[in-house]
């Protein structure tokens, strides 16, 4: 039990304390590009909660069964963005072949996610504080879903951003960013909210 | 080999200016906004980048003609990680103060846009020799953009930029401009970077949008100079012939 | 075990992976697209985040 609820927290906390592209800056470039429409953030927000997961799984026991043994840490980035790389291929080439409906709504969003921070920022930061398979996966978990709240909530305000009166030279990204540091402010407030929880 | 002047020299600049990574083309955004928050980090990220971008375009236009275009982007991928796992190992053996202070954003460089792109674009069709000036001036290009960000969230941050904390190679000192009790430590955090970032993609667009209509304004005051010209001589014209 | 079988193995592994890669980067690009997905493009003409038009993964990778 007790291990269960740190592990429900550990998800809250890295989703919306630690939140991956307010406050860790991981993803940057898929919340600015892709979330003009709320149905394509959301495609691509599914995505890379699927792809995070899976290559955390996989990470965690390369680096700790494989890499640590032979002693070869130092060839983590490249293992991981080879299990990223590789994961994204598959995954994109069993949608392809089997699932055209899914592959209509993800197809064009699968060869960003290798490209996306996200992915290989989780993958490394997890080893390189050396966390617990449990806690990993918890912060795999965590940071994807964060990542689909916020990159669903800045579309639908851009949407309306995309109607209102905004300066000339303000147009698009700029005003864009002006939302994302009042977004920052507001998750800043979340700051601890778990400090009277003992864990 | 049919090539024209300056032509060097032009792309060696454009990286700086035209076509800036990070405020033109809005790539590599990740460490942009995370490691700026003093200008010596914002240095020595930019100094890592450069080195990154600089063997990778020398490699893939060495084998440009070897790999060939079906497996081209894991190839290029490989490289460019393994590149970062010898920059890493190095930093993290010379430069212990900025390995910690940049942490996981080191290994992050794999997945910059800007290393992947120029592979793609550029040296994967360049000779060697042009690769590396394109690396050089899109490395330098993306060094002074981070530091143009760093310099304003470090000023108005914490009033003052400190440095050898990080390059402890050189003495430490600080430069305090703005009194204390009077810097806004929001440009510290998250949200400062965000603003900062924003407010000078806006300065440049409205630059942009200044020349764009003031050479607007130029043809449309020429077009009516050269109506009104015509008319004269139309008017000269039927003028004679009465 | 020694250390030397688990460096092999390491490696065998990682030479694994880098093959998974390329021979999956290799078949994904070869498959044809599903009917009805042939004219798929981002919302958006061109990504704005990625401003570089070259960019092999915003275009042609899906349009063939």
């Amino acid at each position: 039990m007790q291990i269960f609820i740190s592990f429900i927290l550990a998800i809250i906390s890295s989703m919306l304390i630690d939140n991956v592209v307010l406050s860790r800056f991981y993803g940057i470039c898929p919340f600015l590009g892709v979330s003009r429409k709320v149905n394509s953030s959301l495609g691509m927000g599914v995505a890379v909660v699927f792809v995070i997961i899976l290559a955390t799984v996989i990470c965690w026991p390369l680096y700790n069964f494989v890499l640590v043994p032979a002693g070869i840490q130092f060839m983590d980035t490249v293992a991981y963005i080879l299990v990223i790389a590789s994961l994204v291929q598959l995954v994109g080439l069993f949608i392809k072949k089997y699932s055209p409906s899914l592959y209509k709504s993800l197809g064009i969003y699968l060869p960003l996610i290798t490209t996306n921070c996200a992915v290989l920022g989780v993958a490394q930061s997890n080893t390189d504080q050396g966390l617990s398979f449990l806690s990993s996966l918890a912060n795999g978990i965590g940071t994807s879903i964060g990542f689909l709240l916020i990159i669903v909530a800045f579309s639908c305000i851009r949407v309306r951003l995309e109607s209102a009166n905004t300066p000339k030279a303000l147009k698009g990204l700029p005003i864009a960013l002006f939302t994302a540091a009042i977004m920052a402010i507001a998750f800043m407030g979340l700051q601890g909210l778990f400090s009277g929880i003992q864990l | 080999m049919s090539r024209e002047k300056g032509y060097t020299k032009k792309n060696f600049l454009k990286g700086l200016f035209i076509e800036n990574p990070l405020f033109v083309s809005i790539l590599g955004t990740c460490p942009a906004l995370a490691t700026t928050k003093s200008v010596e980090a914002a240095i020595g990220m930019g100094i890592l980048f450069t080195v990154v971008l600089i063997c990778s375009n020398i490699l893939v236009s060495l084998l440009r003609k070897i790999i060939s275009e079906e497996i081209r982007t894991p190839a290029y991928i490989v490289i460019i990680a393994t590149f970062v796992t010898i920059v890493k190992m190095a930093t993290n053996a010379f430069l212990p103060e900025l390995y910690s202070t940049l942490g996981v954003f080191i290994s992050l460089i794999v997945v910059n846009c800007i290393v992947l792109g120029r592979a793609e674009a550029y040296a994967s069709k360049n000779n060697v020799f042009d690769s590396l000036i394109d690396a050089l001036g899109m490395g330098l290009g993306y060094t002074l953009a981070l530091i143009a960000m760093a310099f304003f969230r470090e000023l108005l941050g914490t009033g003052a930029f400190s440095f050898g904390k990080i390059f402890t190679f050189i003495p430490a000192f600080k430069l305090q401009i703005i009194p204390k009790g009077y810097e806004i430590s929001m440009f510290q955090n998250p949200a400062g970077a965000f603003i900062v970032f924003a407010i000078i993609l806006g300065v440049i667009a409205f630059i942009k949008n200044r020349k764009d209509e003031l050479k607007l304004n130029k043809a449309k005051q020429e077009r009516i100079r050269k109506e009104q010209e015509a008319k004269l001589a139309a008017a000269k014209e039927t003028g004679g012939n009465q | 075990m020694s250390k030397v079988a688990y460096l092999i193995i390491a490696i065998s592994i990682l030479v694994v992976l880098l093959v998974t890669f390329i021979v999956s980067f290799v078949i994904y690009r070869r498959t044809p697209v599903p009917k009805g997905c042939e004219d798929l493009q981002m919302s958006e003409e061109k990504c704005s985040t990625c401003g570089h038009n070259e960019c092999h993964f915003y275009q042609g990778k899906d349009k063939e």
